[in-house]
């Protein structure tokens, strides 16, 4: 369940005053009612890609250390958590979120894991170029997409879908 | 014979330990192809151990051992040596540490590293989707 922020739990119940008769006050509560409603539907659009936003910068924070796996580790990169960011931003509303992984090499793994026979990983560095592969039953394969930072290319979208399950992907 | 009695081949049949330094490196149930991902500073290969998943004390011993205080260790993904050659890669023993090994034969493309990150995912995907994950209950003192 979305946790409403404290903020908006005062002005519900300034809302929800029923005491306030003049004009003025009506209007604000109108005003206020609607900023709510538009809050709440913000929060419930936006609510699962803040959450991997958020588990994006946890894990750029866990991993901002070099070596930090004992075996010469790079941090993760600052650009790769931008690219990862706006990427999570620009996925269509009702696809899946990842997982969230650092890499050795400072890039940021995405992936979408359905079963261990169906998967899809993208690899999110520096660049606007993302390593993708992808293991489906017995097909399997990997590729080089261009992300300019606000349209995911179909190949990748088409790619979460299969590796979710279209059904899936429907429903989130 | 190795060092630690092990023969200088890693037979198809033998389990092999890679341990999770990350615990973003696994979910409830499943190990992400990252964690297999190759070490580019130590020659593109990945560092495993020759062991099962059982006796576990054993097995969470060796990992703290190995990867000493620098690093936790949350777990570790077990899979055959078999399924490695499947994935069209190679293990080959390299002691000292004891028990340890590399796999190699990583797909290597100097003129595009994101296309060989791509492939290097691929095979990563093919080595999770049969290997077993044992998580660690407590971390490195």
């Amino acid at each position: 369940m979305t946790s409403i922020p404290p903020d908006y739990a005062s002005l519900n119940a300034a809302v929800g005053d029923e005491t306030a008769v003049s004009p003025e006050a009506e209007t604000i509560r109108r005003s206020v009612s609607a900023a709510m409603e538009s809050m709440q539907q913000s929060i419930a659009l936006f609510g699962p890609k803040t959450s991997a936003v958020s588990e994006i910068l946890a894990v750029a924070a866990e991993h901002g250390e070099a070596d930090w796996n004992g075996e010469g580790a790079d941090p993760v990169s600052m650009p790769a958590v931008d690219q990862a960011r706006a990427f999570i931003f620009a996925l269509p509303f009702g696809f899946p979120m990842p997982g969230v992984a650092p890499e050795p090499d400072g890039s940021i793994s995405l992936d979408w894991i359905y079963s261990r026979s169906c998967m899809f990983s993208i690899s999110v560095g520096a660049s606007d170029r993302l390593a993708l592969a992808w293991l489906d039953g017995t097909d399997q394969g990997h590729a080089v997409a261009r992300f300019d930072g606000e349209r995911i290319p179909p190949l990748i979208l088409e790619r979460i879908r299969e590796a979710m399950g279209n059904a899936a992907v429907r429903a989130a | 014979m190795l060092p630690s009695g092990l023969p200088e081949v890693v037979g198809d049949a033998e389990s092999l330990a890679r341990f999770l330094r990350s615990s973003s490196y696994f979910n409830a149930t499943n190990v992400k192809p990252v964690a297999f991902l190759p070490n580019p500073k130590e020659a593109m290969t990945t560092s495993v151990f020759r062991h099962e998943a059982e006796p576990r004390d054993r097995l969470l011993q060796i990992g703290r051992e190995q990867i000493g205080s620098t690093a936790n260790v949350h777990g570790a993904a077990i899979c055959k040596a078999a399924v490695v050659r499947e994935a069209r890669l190679d293990v080959i023993p390299d002691e000292p540490p004891l028990l340890h090994a590399n796999i190699v034969g990583w797909p290597v493309n100097a003129a595009d590293e994101r296309l060989q990150k791509a492939a290097q995912i691929e095979r990563a995907l093919v080595l999770v989707s049969k290997c077993t994950l044992v998580r660690f209950e407590s971390k490195a003192p």
